[in-house]
């Protein structure tokens, strides 16, 4: 498989302190790959640096054969973010929403839209203004904006995060139907979310990487029978040794 | 294009907030009306106050819209950067310039119907007071020669709206309203409040934006020179202040 993505010591600081410490990953095109950690470990920096919203103090990124820091005019249109919070226009109507960030991209495909709203469920508030939707579907609308511009890459920043149980599990529904058609970077405090949806698992502690693999691995790495207990037992380890 | 596409967003955001039209053009509209009908009841006599004559009071009035139009650019920007809506767009394939076009053009067009619904109100009123029809030449005229003051205050919203979030900026353009209304001499005569307060004035744009818009419906364009080419600084100075300061804060974000 191709890589998409490729970081080689990358480090980001914020004065003395260290956010994303030496962090080298290989992720590969069609992956649903989960950056999983405790808050401050990093998740964020990282997804930051590599959209372009963070300038990389230090070490090397680059998406799809290309640069992070010299290119990243050409990588802006293969990629998208959906951010932790709703990054959604209040004002505009769930179609004026992808209409707008479609153009935004470039993309002219009138049929992108129809094959977006029917996919992602939105027909029954296509008409309806962003600011009146539920939690769970501007959520819903906002990772809707990430793939009506057909995007090689998405980032899904804890796009779970402070929805029901309902509404989390039709997400899930959403990126599992995705996988294989675009990579996916998730990141989330949830075990359970990426046990259900993630190929690989990146354990990120105090912006260091403690730990890749798949669940399974990441289970017998640490001698565990749950993911949750692997999850603490290698946060708890790395703190205890650093 | 795609500068045209954030454009139209704001430009539907703008008018899907009731508020908007309740202070760009409601509000000018009922001064308007209201000036007017202080003007009747003052006494026609010798050194009456002239700048409540509908002909002096409505260029006034259009200046003073302007200043609505700076206080919902203002929070259109604040509120932009206060969400990830804009953290979106940073990585989108959108440039400064994209979002600098985006932000100007529709209050660019807003404030060109705020002054032609403010002169055709204008028209109504002299004609109900007055009985007789308002320079309907210079009024027309008036319409493009008043784009620098758009701009101008249009600059000021970014300016505010970039460097101050969405809780302060509002508060800092109602001190600049009742700036621009006191020193712009919306009501209130300011050749005759004497030669210092004059030179203060003068170091604002507001007086001269009023005086030139008062100067061109009054069909005085030669007289008109000065402060228009006055306001014209100081609209390239705010304006080009605006677009570093925004384009410096867009990349100050991303450290």
């Amino acid at each position: 498989m191709k890589t998409a993505i490729r970081t080689t010591g990358l480090t980001k600081t914020f004065g003395p302190k260290t956010a994303v410490d030496h962090l080298d990953l290989e992720i590969c095109e069609g992956e649903i790959f989960g950056l999983l950690g405790v808050n401050g470990a990093g998740k964020t920096t990282t997804i930051r640096m590599l959209t372009g919203l963070s300038a990389i103090t230090e070490g090397e990124a680059s998406i799809l054969g290309l640069d992070v820091s010299k290119d990243l005019k050409k990588i802006k249109p293969l990629i998208n973010v959906s951010t932790q919070e709703t990054a959604v226009a209040e004002n505009l109507t769930v179609r004026e929403n992808l209409s707008f960030m479609a153009r935004i991209y470039g993309i002219t495909d009138k049929e992108a839209m129809d094959r977006v709203i029917s996919s992602l469920e939105l027909e029954e508030v296509a008409s309806q203004k962003a600011k009146t939707l539920s939690g769970g579907w501007q959520r819903r609308l906002s990772i809707a904006m990430a793939l009506i511009t057909d995007p090689k890459i998405i980032f899904l920043d804890e796009p779970t995060l402070g929805l029901d149980v309902l509404a989390r599990r039709e997400l899930w529904s959403v990126v599992r139907s995705l996988k294989g058609k675009v990579t996916i970077i998730l990141t989330t405090h949830y075990l359970e979310e990426v046990e259900a949806l993630c190929d690989r698992i990146a354990v990120m502690a105090k912006g260091k990487l403690r730990a890749l693999g798949t669940a399974a691995e990441l289970k017998a790495q640490a001698g565990k029978d749950t993911l949750e207990d692997a999850f603490v037992a290698i946060v708890e380890k790395e703190g205890t040794a650093s | 294009m795609k500068w045209i596409a954030f454009a139209q967003r704001n430009q539907k955001e703008l008018l899907r907030d009731p508020i908007s039209y309740v202070f760009c053009l409601g509000l000018p509209i009922v001064m308007l009306i209201v000036m007017t009908i202080i003007n009747q009841s003052i006494p026609a006599v010798e050194g009456a106050p002239q700048v409540f004559r509908i002909e002096q009071l409505s260029p006034a009035i259009a200046i003073f819209a302007m200043t609505f139009l700076m206080l919902f650019v203002c929070i259109r920007v604040s509120s932009d950067r206060s969400t990830a809506f804009l953290t979106r767009l940073y990585a989108s394939p959108l440039q400064s310039s994209d979002f600098i076009l985006g932000y100007v053009l529709p209050f660019v067009l807003t404030g060109l119907a705020q002054i032609v619904i403010t002169y055709a109100a204008s028209e109504v009123l002299a004609l109900i007071v007055n009985g007789e029809s308002l320079p309907i030449g210079n009024m027309l005229l008036s319409v493009p020669l008043l784009l620098p003051s758009i701009v101008l205050f249009i600059g000021i919203g970014i300016l505010f709206g970039t460097f101050f979030n969405a809780k302060a900026a509002p508060g800092l353009c109602s001190a600049v309203i009742t700036g621009a209304a006191i020193l712009g001499g919306i009501y209130m005569d300011i050749e005759a409040m004497g030669s210092s307060w004059k030179t203060v004035c003068s170091c604002f744009p507001f007086y001269h934006c009023v005086r030139y818009a008062r100067l061109a419906m009054a069909g005085e364009f030669g007289d008109m020179l000065l402060p228009f080419a006055i306001c014209c600084a100081f609209t390239a100075v705010i304006f080009i202040a605006s677009i570093l300061a925004f384009s410096f804060k867009m990349k100050s974000d991303k450290k």
